[in-house]
C-alpha cells in the first residue's frame, strides 16, 4: 500500500503510524476536509468522499459538544464486523488537523490505533512548520487546488 | 504477434477511445514489453476508469513488474466494479497466496469457482492451494505461485512435489542432534518465519510445521515491540500454557526464533530448560552456517 | 461484576512481591476495563499490546494444536508481562519485575480470572 503526502512534513509520521498501527486506510486532513496525506486509498474519488465525510462528522460532533457545553470530543470510534473506524482531531501550528483511520479487526484494534495515534500527534506537532500558515483557499481556486492535491496524493 | 501489435496501435491512434487498448497492452505484456504495456494500459484506464477489464489488465502488468501493492489495489478496484470478475478474483488469490495467506487465496478461488464452475484452471489452482499447509507459499518455488496467476494457461494437473518441509530428518540431526523431541516438537525459524530446522506435529501426528511457522514471525515481532514499548528491554522468552500442551518461544540469535512444544505432562519449568538446551544447539548450528 | 469486585481481584494480584500493576483488558479491542497500576506504567499501552500479543499467540497455538491458552508469560530483560485469558474477550494482565515469582503471579491471575467470569 502506498502512502503519499501533499505536505512533505506529514509523510514520515504517517508512514510510521500506518506501520505500527497496521492501519488499512489513513487520511490526514484539515478540519475543512482539505487532504494533506493519505495511505492506502486507490482512487481520488474515495479520498474526496472520505475527507468530506470525516470533516463533516468532526464538525457535527463539535457542534453537539458545544450544545452540551463540553469541550470537543477527543475521538470517535466505530467497530464494524470486519473493520473499525477511528476519527480524531488535534491542534498544530497550522491549525486543527483531523485523522481518519480504518483498520482491519483481524490485525489491529482500537487500542493499538489509539496508542500509536498519540505518537502520530506528537510527531506531526513536532514536524509541523511553525511559519507559512497556508493561505485561505478561495472558491475560485478551490477546484485547481483540489486537483493539484489529488494529483500529488496519487503520484500523477 | 508483431503485425497484430502494429495493427492495434494504428487502430488506437485512429480512435483513442477504442477498447483495442486492452488487447494491445496485453500483447505487449506477453512479449515482455512491460513499460510500453504499462503506458497503453494507463492511458486506456484514464479514458475508461469504470471498466473492470482495464483495471484487471493494468493489475496484471503491475504484477509482472512485481509492484504487488498497486496490483492488489487494481484488482481490488476491478472487483468492486464487477464483483464476480474472474481475472480480479484469480489475481487477488494469486497475491494472497504469494504472501502466504492461504485462507484468503482459497476464499477468492472458491468465489471464482462459484462464478465459473467449469473453469478447469480454477479447480486446478484450488487443488494446489488446498494441498499446501498455511503460510507455505513463501517457502515454495516460484512455479507454484505462477500456477495460480490469473493468466496461467490451462494445463494438466502437475503432481505436487512431496510434502517435505525444510525441517526434514537431515536438518533435525544437524540442528538439534541428541535433543529430546527433535523431530516433532522443536522448530527453528529465521526472522521471516521460514523454517531452518526441526519439525512440529500436532497430537494427531499431522505435520503443522509450516502453519505454525507462518504465525510465529508475527508473534515474535509483537513480543519484541511489546517488550520495547513497555520498557522491558529485549525479550528473552515467551512461555504459554495451552489446554492440550505447552509452548516456549526463544531467540537463539538476533534473526532466529526457536519454538519448543510439549504436552501438558511436561512442567513449564522443565520446558524452559529444554528450550535453553535447544537454543544452545541452535546457536552453535547458526554460527556454523554463518 | 462490579467495579469494586474488579478492584478487589486486581488488588490481590498486585500484592505479590515484584508485581507493578494488574489490569483487566478487553482482548478484542485492546482497551482497559479495570486497572491497578504503579506510577509510571501506561495502562493503555499495556492493554493494547497485551491484547495484540494474546491474539497473535492464540492463532499460533491453535495452529500448533495445543488448544486455547490458559496462561502466558513474556519475559524481558527488565520486566515481565503475565497474562491469563478469562471470560470470552477478557484477559487479566500483570506487569512485573523480571525476577518475580511467576508461579505465584500465575495463581493470583487464575483466581482473578475466575472471579471476573
Amino acid at each position: 500500500m502506498t502512502t503519499r503526502a501533499v505536505e512533505a512534513w506529514t509523510l514520515q509520521p504517517l508512514v510510521k503510524f500506518t506501520k505500527e498501527a497496521e492501519a488499512r486506510l489513513v487520511l490526514v486532513m484539515t478540519s475543512a476536509g482539505q487532504v494533506m496525506a493519505q495511505h492506502g486509498f486507490s482512487r481520488a474519488v474515495e479520498v474526496m468522499s472520505a475527507a468530506a465525510l470525516g470533516a463533516a462528522i468532526i464538525a457535527s460532533t463539535a457542534a453537539m459538544a458545544k450544545e452540551l457545553k463540553q469541550p470537543p470530543f477527543a475521538a470517535l470510534t466505530h467497530q464494524g464486523e470486519r473493520h473499525g473506524i477511528f476519527l480524531a482531531g488535534f491542534g498544530t501550528a497550522r491549525g486543527m488537523l483531523v485523522v481518519l483511520v480504518v483498520y482491519d479487526l483481524e490485525v489491529s484494534s482500537v487500542g493499538l490505533v489509539q496508542l500509536f495515534f498519540e505518537q502520530l500527534v506528537a510527531d506531526l506537532q513536532a514536524a509541523c512548520p511553525k511559519e507559512g500558515v497556508p493561505k485561505q483557499v478561495l472558491a475560485a481556486d478551490f477546484e485547481r487546488e483540489l486537483s493539484d492535491s489529488l494529483n500529488t496524493l496519487f503520484g500523477r | 504477434m508483431a503485425d497484430e501489435i502494429k495493427t492495434l496501435s494504428a487502430e488506437l491512434a485512429r480512435d483513442p477511445q477504442s477498447l483495442v487498448f486492452l488487447r494491445l497492452a496485453d500483447l505487449l505484456r506477453q512479449r515482455g514489453q512491460l513499460d510500453a504495456a504499462h503506458r497503453v494500459a494507463l492511458n486506456g484506464l484514464e479514458r475508461h476508469p469504470h471498466l473492470a477489464d482495464a483495471h484487471d489488465l493494468y493489475a496484471r502488468i503491475l504484477a509482472d513488474k512485481r509492484d504487488y501493492e498497486r496490483a492488489f489495489d487494481e484488482w481490488d478496484m476491478a472487483r468492486r466494479i464487477a464483483p464476480g470478475h474472474m481475472g480480479a478474483l484469480k489475481g487477488l488469490a494469486f497475491l494472497y497466496f504469494k504472501v502466504g495467506d492461504v485462507a484468503q487465496a482459497v476464499a477468492h478461488l472458491e468465489e471464482a469457482e462459484r462464478v465459473a464452475p467449469d473453469d478447469f484452471t480454477i479447480q486446478q489452482a484450488l487443488a494446489m492451494v488446498r494441498g499446501q499447509p498455511m503460510g507455505s507459499a513463501a517457502a515454495r518455488p516460484a512455479g507454484h505461485a505462477a500456477a495460480l496467476r490469473p493468466d496461467a494457461p490451462p494445463s494438466p494437473p502437475v503432481p505436487e512435489e512431496p510434502m517435505a518441509p525444510p525441517a526434514g530428518p537431515l536438518e533435525d540431526r544437524r540442528v538439534f542432534a541428541g535433543l529430546e523431541g527433535a523431530q516433532e516438537g522443536l522448530l527453528l525459524l529465521d526472522a521471516a518465519g521460514r523454517v531452518l530446522g526441526g519439525a512440529l506435529r500436532d497430537w494427531n501426528g499431522a505435520d503443522v510445521t509450516e502453519a505454525v511457522a507462518a504465525y510465529l514471525a508475527g508473534v515474535s515481532l509483537e513480543a519484541g515491540r511489546t517488550a520495547k514499548l513497555l520498557g522491558f528491554g529485549a525479550w528473552t522468552g515467551l512461555a504459554a500454557e495451552g489446554q492440550l500442551g505447552h509452548v516456549h518461544l526463544a531467540q537463539p540469535g538476533p534473526d532466529a526464533l526457536l519454538l519448543v512444544v510439549r504436552d501438558r505432562s511436561v512442567p513449564m519449568g522443565r520446558l524452559a530448560i529444554i528450550a535453553q538446551r535447544a537454543a544452545m544447539a541452535a546457536r552453535r548450528w547458526l554460527e556454523q552456517q554463518a | 461484576m462490579t467495579a469494586t469486585g474488579y478492584a478487589r481481584s486486581l488488588d490481590l494480584v498486585t500484592r505479590v512481591r515484584g508485581v507493578r500493576g494488574a489490569m483487566i483488558v478487553s482482548s478484542d479491542d485492546g482497551l482497559v476495563v479495570a486497572e491497578h497500576l504503579m506510577e509510571g506504567i501506561k495502562g493503555s499501552a499495556v492493554a493494547a499490546l497485551a491484547a495484540s500479543l494474546a491474539n497473535r499467540l492464540r492463532r499460533a497455538m491453535a495452529a500448533a494444536g495445543v488448544g486455547a491458552s490458559v496462561f502466558w508469560h513474556l519475559q524481558g530483560e527488565q520486566g515481565a508481562l503475565l497474562v491469563v485469558p478469562a471470560a470470552s474477550g477478557i484477559v487479566v494482565v500483570a506487569v512485573a519485575e523480571p525476577d518475580v515469582n511467576v508461579g505465584l503471579v500465575r495463581l493470583e491471575l487464575l483466581r482473578a480470572a475466575e472471579a471476573v467470569r
